[in-house]
């Protein structure tokens, strides 16, 4: 054994042992900020994997889109709001976790299953590396044209909703011509979401 | 590093065989060579910030009519050694409600990347860590963790402050981001490559009128005012208004903790303003190409002691265009007011977003309708 | 047709006043650049404090010298003082009918230097001087007793430790710096003894009386 295979075979376990204790860790902290930066990790620890696999690209882009983009997107929004509430007991909780438990190590055993009965062809296909840039971008706009425009279309739909939700005086133009019944949900998603609605009635 | 031309020397060929000559196995060598550039290349890193500490200093002096530091070595040149050393020494300070592994984490996520991307830096043909094919973007990825990082600062420290001054940072980071990568992304588009190398590589082949900057004089506008909001500097230090916000996502730390932000801070616009001179500067390029001066005293670009003498002059091109640059963005400091947050905002997604992906399309443009000067 | 032929000038109308207005902005960028980069060949102003001190100026109104043989405990300087703050200790001498002054005292943490006692003083015993170096490590300390106040402060100009710079107001015509001038090289303008001579000469009528005696002395 090489110095080089067993240097990439501790990487992949620590990078394993990364990813799996931090999405166990994403799903089980009750600190949702903890939770949020977990995720952080891994993304990170995705990366990681790709880069062992030769793919520096996808590598890149996992951090830029995932890591810089959106995590960074959940952890603004956890931010903003940052508004500590004690939640309400829920009935039954402890079934409830039982049953989702159930399910989950379901899906696992599935998992494990497809894992061993699958022929993989080991040592798969040799990796493009450098290339790989080139191949993707050929990809993209050749045979998988039609999910990228797609996906773009998703993206530019998203915004435009997020525009519309975020800007409440051009939804108040248009409605005030209707003058009809709704006025006066109109008037309540006018009022700031952050202040607590509660305390000012009272 | 592997030998992408002929020109330039191969510093790793001769280790490993000069090893290789006092009788040491060829894994044993490479092994020896693996973290030497490393180590070389952080601590040019660090002097380099050593460097533009002073400069900061006696430049920001000068600027206002005063002497600056003095007494601390000649012209004061140790002062930022003794500040550094300060640092070093000081109480390591947590505050008692304070998230204490998020408060560690932080600074060390905001340092890490920046260091990384050390990577992608050249300083001749053969003079830098590692040619990863994916070059630049390697940059723009890693300079994306960093919003994390002060998110965690600003809110481990528990202090509105600091949380507002990480949210601004994280905000700006992300929005200057995206113009930031569309005026590299049209440098790219003419080089054909994402590589630093190639990227210098295309822009040396008329000395100074091949540089980037003729062709790309809008990008390379785009760029620096992106690199200077990245780096949080003035005009964009909002995130640590010291008139508004204390210090920001820094105003709980102390000592060491302190210490990494404020390296990460100069070691970034360090950075920064050798990615402009990469990019746009024609990177190691001397403004007339050595081998036409090779050539007219009819010399051999091969010849030893003339690859050293053009590696050396590729490194003090490198640093002299980056500190350049360095100086530009001090004296940038000292005379524009800093900007609203809205305004921030304003100038990066409704001018700079636009214009630049202007400029990617024109680029574009002039690529396919001039394939010669374009890089076609 | 007409109608989107007029739209289209006005956006173009209105890219081109963008445009306009970034480069104009870009421009005063410039001129601003240009003015910081002239500053940086001007020479420091700095005065290097412990080893160069500026020279007060004329009537510098610093700590107050006192002469407890003057003093004629009249309590003047009381009066006049915005807060009442020198004090006074004497006691009625009831053989010779006369006060004796015991103690007077200032507290310098407290005034504000105003120089009404300096102005009103019957006797002239309360002077100001140019000493502003009042640092100490309580505040206590601040107040001078009569010895304190009957101290002579060193001079800037005597002290060999220090190298004495000119004011600004106090250098010769045109220059700028005070490091590089020649010490016996009068400052610009006429000097109060010159003023005095002149406005004798032009008013002899007048000059039988007062002005004189008040503005006697000055130095650079």
């Amino acid at each position: 054994m090489t110095i080089a295979s067993t240097t990439q075979q501790i990487c992949f376990f620590l990078l394993t042992a990364t990813i799996v204790s931090g999405a166990l860790g994403v799903v089980l902290l009750s600190n949702i900020v903890y939770s949020a930066f977990l995720l952080g990790g891994v993304f990170m620890g995705v990366a990681g994997l790709y880069l062992l696999l030769n793919a520096s690209f996808v590598a890149a882009a996992q951090i830029l889109v995932y890591v810089g983009a959106v995590n960074v997107l959940i952890l603004f929004a956890i931010m903003l709001v940052n508004k500590k509430e004690d939640l309400k007991p829920i009935k039954g909780l402890q079934y409830r976790k039982i049953l989702s438990g159930i399910v989950c190590i379901g899906l696992f055993i599935l998992l494990v299953r497809v894992d061993l009965s699958t022929p993989w062809s080991i040592p798969g296909p040799a990796a493009i590396g450098e290339e790989s840039t080139i191949r993707i971008g050929e990809h993209l706009f050749t045979d998988y044209l039609l999910p990228f425009e797609l996906a773009s279309v998703l993206l530019l739909m998203a915004m435009i909703g997020a525009i519309v939700l975020a800007r409440r005086d051009t939804i108040k133009a248009q409605y005030s011509i209707e003058k009809d019944n709704q006025s006066e949900i109109i008037n309540e998603s006018k009022t700031p979401v952050l202040i607590d609605q509660k305390s000012i009635k009272n | 590093m592997p030998i992408l031309m002929n020109t330039g020397i191969d510093i790793e060929l001769s280790f490993n065989n000069a090893l290789q000559g006092l009788g040491f196995s060829k894994s044993f060598a490479h092994m020896l060579w693996l973290p030497l550039p490393m180590l070389v290349v952080l601590t040019a890193a660090l002097i380099g910030v050593l460097a533009t500490v002073w400069l900061e200093r006696k430049i920001s002096a000068a600027a206002q009519q005063r002497v600056g530091p003095e007494y601390a070595g000649a012209l004061g040149l140790l002062q930022p050694m003794a500040d550094g050393l300060k640092l070093l020494v000081k109480e390591d300070i947590i505050p008692a409600k304070a998230d204490k592994v998020l408060f560690t984490l932080g600074p060390i996520l905001v340092v890490i990347p920046v260091v990384l991307s050390w990577l992608i830096v050249p300083f001749g043909q053969n003079l830098l860590i590692s040619n990863v094919g994916i070059g630049i973007f390697l940059w723009i990825a890693l300079s994306s963790i960093q919003p994390i990082g002060l998110l965690m600062s600003g809110y481990a420290s528990n202090n509105k402050y600091s949380l507002l001054g990480g949210l601004r940072a994280a905000a700006q980071s992300i929005s200057y981001e995206i113009p930031l990568a569309l005026s590299v992304l049209a440098v790219v588009m003419m080089s054909n490559s994402l590589s630093t190398i190639d990227i210098v590589n295309q822009q040396n082949g008329a000395g100074i009128f091949s540089w980037n900057i003729w062709r790309q004089p809008i990008g390379f506008i785009i760029f620096w005012i992106c690199a200077l909001a990245e780096c949080e500097r003035l005009p964009f230090d909002l995130p640590e208004a010291e008139e508004e916000l204390v210090a920001g996502y820094q105003t709980e730390y102390a000592g060491m903790k302190f210490a990494l932000f404020y390296l990460g801070s100069y070691i970034n616009l360090v950075l920064s303003a050798l990615l402009v001179s990469i990019l746009y500067l024609g990177g190691w390029g001397f403004p007339v190409p050595v081998e036409w001066i090779a050539s007219l005293f009819k010399q051999s670009i091969d010849q030893a002691f003339i690859q050293v003498i053009t590696a050396s002059i590729g490194i003090v091109m490198t640093i002299l265009k980056t500190y350049l640059l360095v100086f530009l963005a001090i004296l940038l400091r000292w005379t524009t007011p800093r900007v609203r947050i809205d305004q921030l905002l304003d100038l990066g997604w409704k001018f700079l977003l636009p214009i630049s992906l202007v400029n990617l399309l024109f680029t574009a443009a002039l690529k396919l309708s001039f394939p010669i000067a374009f890089g076609g | 047709m007409v109608d989107t032929l007029s739209q289209m000038l006005n956006f173009l109308n209105k890219v081109s006043e963008y445009t306009r207005e970034a480069i104009s902005a870009g421009n005063y960028l410039l001129q601003g650049l240009s003015v910081t980069f002239d500053h940086m060949r001007r020479r420091p102003v700095t005065v290097q404090y412990p080893y160069e001190k500026l020279i007060p100026s004329e009537r510098y109104r610093g700590r107050i010298h006192y002469e407890f043989d003057k003093c004629i405990a009249c309590e003047v300087c009381v009066r006049v003082c915005p807060i009442n703050l020198p004090v006074v200790d004497w006691v009625m001498n009831k053989e010779t009918k006369k006060k004796e002054l015991r103690n007077y005292s200032i507290d310098f943490g407290v005034c504000i230097f105003c120089g009404n006692c300096v102005e009103y003083c019957p006797t002239n015993c309360l002077s100001m001087t140019e000493e502003y170096e009042l640092a100490t490590f309580d505040r206590h300390s601040l107040n001078y007793d009569n010895v304190a106040l009957g101290r002579l402060p060193t001079s800037v100009t005597t002290d060999p430790s220090v190298q004495p710079l000119r004011e600004l107001a106090y250098l010769p015509k045109g220059a700028m710096d005070p490091h590089e001038i020649n010490p016996a090289e009068a400052r610009a303008g006429k000097l109060t003894s010159e003023i005095v001579d002149w406005m004798k000469n032009n008013s002899n009528q007048n000059s039988t009386k007062n002005k004189t005696k008040d503005s006697d002395k000055q130095g650079d």
